[in-house]
């Protein structure tokens, strides 16, 4: 298939995969000003005030950062990954400390700030942790037999996930299960284990989906927030009441599990009244007059935006850039030189999957609302500056790929 | 396809990632195909929803005006001042940030906190539950509006209320519609608040239309009066989130012409936010505003007829009727009723004590067309003419007999029973019966002619039927019928009949149309009370819809010769010292040109046990002699009898006709005669 003479023909960049990384850019950009610029007050604002222009100054800072890590072989970058592990785990641990890490005004302390950005640690941990998992597992598939081994690899998802979790940000911490699991299955882990681990897994899963949904208050449950049990509960529609309660606390429960529901609801509205065609570009409704919360439309809901101002259409292009983008990261995985670049490609794809697949998912309520950013389409600089690094590993593995 | 190669790698790890990859997206993209494409139209309808309200908008209700345009029922604006809490949202946030709870703290951080400059005391907001929150941010709107509230009722140095519970309702429930504050603010108050409004956020005058009747007590029964109505009219939009305030007429004209005044309400709709606040707002379909309608009564008659009503020589207040037709046209001129009432009282409201009163009166009872009453001796020109038209002699002299008991009087004897005759006993013919109001003579005539002749007389006249105003303040009155004739009906009866007592009752409208018929050679006229009606503006394709004048129920039949015998026998009853209406016609300064034509009636009501309780008077005419134009029908409840209540009353409207002939003349229009 690759010819060496042809070789020499064959580009070096995945080019393909950076026309739907254009094309993902330009659609954030376009929707964040759609959702931000709604009224006087937000147009008015200096430029570099506008959420659509910092977006882009992200995205330059962003392209800038994935063409340098494209200029280092990415087997030389693997050789610091276990000092990048342990740094990234040192940020979440410091975020955890009151007047290091900020809260931004929400209930979650996620962010520290540098002054002149609020850093998010989880994002930058994602990618150590893609490169710290790779780099361990690119050793000999002998090696892997070992249950030491195998519960090393696991030590390394769990630590930032119970890190991230603690945050909390739910979200973030469980997409890096799908992607440790991926890349210990890519590495040629023995079945045994993985059998285990999703059985193991399924068991807990289960138990705690139980413990949250049914449990009655008293027993011993779970310690999470209150949201994200409220989260839980509306997605799977379980009354917040308990079964003993008054009427008066069942309907009280009843308007707390609506307002919690709200912004599902909204999101739904927006996505659904979208119909095939849109509304327009700018003429989306839902955010003009606020029913989607101004803090998450241009956010984590920004794609209810795009769908609801393009319908359908908007809809089935942003998931076909997507799925341009994944496929090539799996071609990519194909191609590489060895193990550990088949593994980060695997690891950036099912990371960058999991992200696209709960935060779509969210919107038309399949998957319960989680706080996660829609990679490239939501505004926020690490999210940005990270699913952009992970694009210039992709391409780092393509550029330095088998026989070339 | 390219991107699907990976789908056939042999590398089974990369062919299930991209497997599970594809199959993700697959999810996804269904799903959206099911939110998007297959129940779109539902989530439309909810966005719509949720984001707009609609509001019910009244028109401008038409006018109603007399002959000459003179407006007796209009629209006046009522100023209110409104809150526009849209405007006060920064306001609210304030007051909110300003109650909300702090503390001081010391400062309990990490040791470290000091290394980094942090202050070991600061204030900081406490924590609060849901609940306290929200009841915080009612109590924050709350004081927001009162301040309002008691700002301007300062500026307008007048008490005002507004109380959390009514706050929270309207907040609750028409957010997107302004608060209402005070309502009709009279024009010292609208130039206070001109004034100083500029320094209350949110405050705002407002116009609404109130009903008003500029002449207040004039034709008010005729004009009838409205009722709060929003209800919507069929083939109208039922679901509004709003109805501004409309009326609907409740009786009278208003009434009847409810559809032609109201008009079409249009509907407007708001467009809100998420927090329920106004944001902007459309006119889906506009009003169609209601058509002004002219009427046939003429002002200056309506004033003189009620002053001359409210004159008569019994108790006030006056209780009875008068009514002015043209005997051509069939327009009613006046129509008065008394005991009146002000109909602004009604659109306006009013105190229980005032309305209570107007109840005990029975003001609101249109006396003219809504009572029935028995006309006594004003129906023996009906039995006269029937009596003439079968072969009666008006020459013939009929001897009343003198009364056993009271020889100075005349009497009758049906079978047993005795009728008293006002008239003395002697030599009657026609003419003298008709101006002594002989009892025995039409007695003796009707039964010599039948009873049957008599009802198919009346019937003629359309007696016993309704006219069909559709004022809701119509009866339709009793009269015999063939049927009624042939049970249960003895010579007694007829008798009764004859003297226009017992199975018979008619409205003083009645009896007009009656009156006309016999001046205008025999013609029962619809009456008309509506002359036209014309858009409120005329435009170039706009034109008013007229009403046809003198439209004609029936034709009486009778001979030319049969009504000028009973016509100069009404008249020698005002001019003929023997007359009953001689004494009020005495000197009548205008015999020239308006003979009166008249005959007097009394009506004894007897109760049950056969006692006199009350007597209706009535006067029955018209005039000119020569050239009827006006049949003018008087009747008081409870006078004195007809000759001397309302003969006088008559007179009076009489000398108005002629009043307002003469000022025609000066004016060069026409009112009446055509």
């Amino acid at each position: 298939m690759f010819d060496p003479i042809l070789n020499e023909r064959q580009p070096r960049i995945d080019r393909l995969q950076l026309v739907a990384l254009a094309g993902l850019m330009f659609l954030g950009a376009a929707f964040i000003y759609s959702a931000t610029m709604v009224n006087e007050t937000a147009q008015s604002a200096a430029l570099y005030n506008q959420m659509w222009f910092r977006q882009i100054v992200w995205y330059g800072i962003g392209l800038a950062a994935a063409v340098t890590v494209c200029f280092l072989d990415y087997r030389s970058i693997a050789r610091w990954s276990m000092v990048i592990y342990w740094l990234s785990i040192l940020s979440l641990v410091a975020v955890l400390i009151p007047h290091i890490g900020s809260t931004n005004g929400s209930g979650a302390r996620r962010w520290i700030d540098l002054g002149f950005f609020n850093l998010q640690p989880s994002e930058t941990a994602k990618l150590a942790f893609i490169f710290a998992l790779a780099h361990f597992l690119s050793r000999p598939v002998e090696e892997l037999w070992l249950v030491r081994n195998f519960w090393k690899a696991i030590g390394l998802v769990v630590l930032p996930f119970l890190l991230i979790m603690k945050e909390p940000d739910l979200g973030s911490a469980l997409v890096l299960l799908p992607t440790g699991f991926m890349m210990l299955f890519c590495a040629g882990t023995p079945k045994k284990y993985l059998f285990r681990l999703v059985g193991g897994l399924g068991i807990l899963t289960v138990f705690f989906l139980v413990n949250v949904l049914f449990t009655p208050p008293g027993w011993w449950q779970i310690r999470l927030e209150n949201y994200q049990r409220q989260r839980l509960l509306v997605y799977f529609g379980v009354d917040f009441a308990p079964k003993n309660a008054t009427a008066e606390e069942k309907k009280a429960a009843r308007d707390e599990q609506n307002r919690k529901s709200y912004q599902v609801r909204q999101a739904m509205i927006s996505v659904g009244s979208g119909g095939f065609w849109g509304k327009g570009w700018h003429k989306g409704s839902q955010t003009a007059l606020k029913f989607l919360p101004a803090g998450a439309a241009h956010n984590d809901f920004i794609f209810s935006v795009i769908a609801e101002e393009e319908g359908f259409v908007g809809s089935i292009i942003v998931l076909t850039l997507y799925a341009v983008i994944l496929f090539s990261g799996i071609r990519i995985a194909g191609q590489a030189r060895d193990r550990l670049g088949k593994l980060l490609s695997v690891g950036v794809v099912t990371l960058l999957f999991s992200h696209v697949f709960v935060n779509i998912g969210m919107n038309i309520r399949i998957v319960p609302v989680t706080g996660i950013p829609l990679p490239l389409l939501s505004y926020g600089g690490s999210s940005v500056l990270g699913s952009l690094i992970a694009l210039g590993v992709l391409q780092n593995v393509y550029i330095y790929r088998k026989g070339y | 396809m390219l991107i699907f190669d990976q789908l056939k790698k042999n590398d089974p790890h990369l062919r299930l990632l991209a497997a599970i990859i594809f199959v993700g997206l697959t999810i996804l993209l269904v799903g959206l195909w099911w939110v998007q494409v297959v129940s779109a139209r539902e989530y439309q309808a909810h966005l719509e929803t949720q984001s707009f309200q609609t509001i019910r908008v009244p028109a401008v209700r038409g006018k109603i005006l007399d002959r000459n345009g003179i407006v007796l029922a209009e629209n006046r604006p009522v100023y209110n001042v409104n809150l526009y809490l849209e405007e006060l949202r920064q306001q609210f946030q304030k007051e909110y940030a300003r109650l909300r709870p702090k503390k001081i703290v010391t400062n309990s951080g990490p040791f470290w906190e000091k290394w980094f400059g942090g202050g070991s005391v600061k204030t900081d907001y406490v924590k609060m539950t849901h609940e306290q929150v929200d009841d915080l941010e009612w109590q924050a709107r709350y004081n927001v509006a009162y301040g309002a509230m008691a700002e301007i009722s300062r500026e307008l140095q007048k008490p005002l209320s507004l109380s959390f519970a009514a706050f929270k309702r309207h907040y609750t429930a028409r957010l997107f519609m302004p608060l209402p504050l005070v309502e009709n603010i009279d024009a010292r108050d609208i130039a206070r608040f001109e004034e100083q409004s500029l320094n209350v956020p949110g405050a705002n005058l407002d116009i609404q239309s109130m009903r008003y009747y500029p002449y207040q007590t004039t034709a008010a029964h005729l004009l009838g009066y409205l009722h709060k109505d929003n209800r919507s009219d069929e083939g109208e939009d039922a679901s509004f989130d709003y109805r501004l305030p409309d009326y609907r007429g409740a009786i009278g004209l208003e009434y009847a012409y409810d559809t032609e005044l109201h008009g079409r309400a249009g509907e407007k709709s708001v467009l809100v936010n998420s927090l329920g606040y106004r944001q902007s707002e459309t006119v889906w379909s506009p009003v169609q505003p209601g058509t002004n309608i002219f009427l046939t009564i003429d002002l200056h008659i309506q004033q003189g007829v009620e002053r001359a009503l409210k004159s008569a020589a019994v108790p006030q207040p006056v209780r009875g009727a008068a009514v002015v037709m043209d005997v051509n046209t069939g327009d009613i001129l006046a129509m008065a009723s008394s005991p009146t009432f002000d109909p602004n009282d009604f659109v306006q409201g009013m105190t229980r004590a005032e309305y209570q009163k107007i109840q005990s009166l029975t003001a609101e009872k249109n006396r003219a067309t809504q009572e029935n009453y028995q006309p006594g001796s004003i129906f023996k020109p009906i039995v006269g003419l029937a009596c003439l038209e079968n072969g009666m002699d008006p020459k013939a002299l009929y001897k009343v007999q003198p009364d056993p008991e009271e020889p100075w009087h005349g009497a009758i004897f049906v079978g047993r029973r005795k009728i008293k005759d006002t008239a003395p006993p002697g030599l009657y013919d026609f003419k003298k019966a008709l101006i002594h109001s002989s009892n025995s003579y039409f007695i003796s005539n009707g039964l010599s002619a039948g009873v049957e002749k008599i009802v198919e007389m009346g019937r003629r006249f359309h007696l016993g039927e309704p006219i069909g105003l559709g004022t809701l303040q119509e009866t339709a009155g009793t009269f015999p019928d063939a049927e009624r004739l042939s049970k249960n009906w003895f010579n007694g009866n007829t008798a009764n009949l004859c003297i226009g007592q017992g199975y018979i009752d008619v409205t003083p409208l009645q009896m007009t149309v009656v009156a006309a018929a016999i001046a205008n050679g025999g013609k029962v006229l619809w009456p008309r009370l509506v002359d036209r009606m014309e858009p409120q503006e005329m435009g170039p394709n706009d034109h008013a819809i007229v009403f046809p004048k003198g439209r004609v129920r029936d034709h009486l039949g009778v001979k030319r010769s049969s009504l000028a015998i009973l016509e100069n026998a009404m008249l020698a009853d005002t001019e003929d010292p023997e007359g009953t209406a001689y004494a009020a016609f005495r000197n009548w300064p205008h015999q020239k040109t308006m003979h009166v034509c008249a005959k007097t009636g009394t009506a004894e009501i007897m109760d049950t046990r056969n006692r006199l309780t009350g007597r209706t008077t009535w006067l029955l005419s018209f005039a000119p002699f020569e050239h009827p134009r006006y049949a003018v029908v008087v009747m008081i409840e409870d006078g004195g009898s007809g000759g001397g209540t309302c003969a006088p009353v008559a007179r009076k409207i009489y000398e108005t006709l002629v009043e307002r002939e003469q000022m025609n003349v000066g004016q060069g229009n026409t009112v009446a005669a055509n």
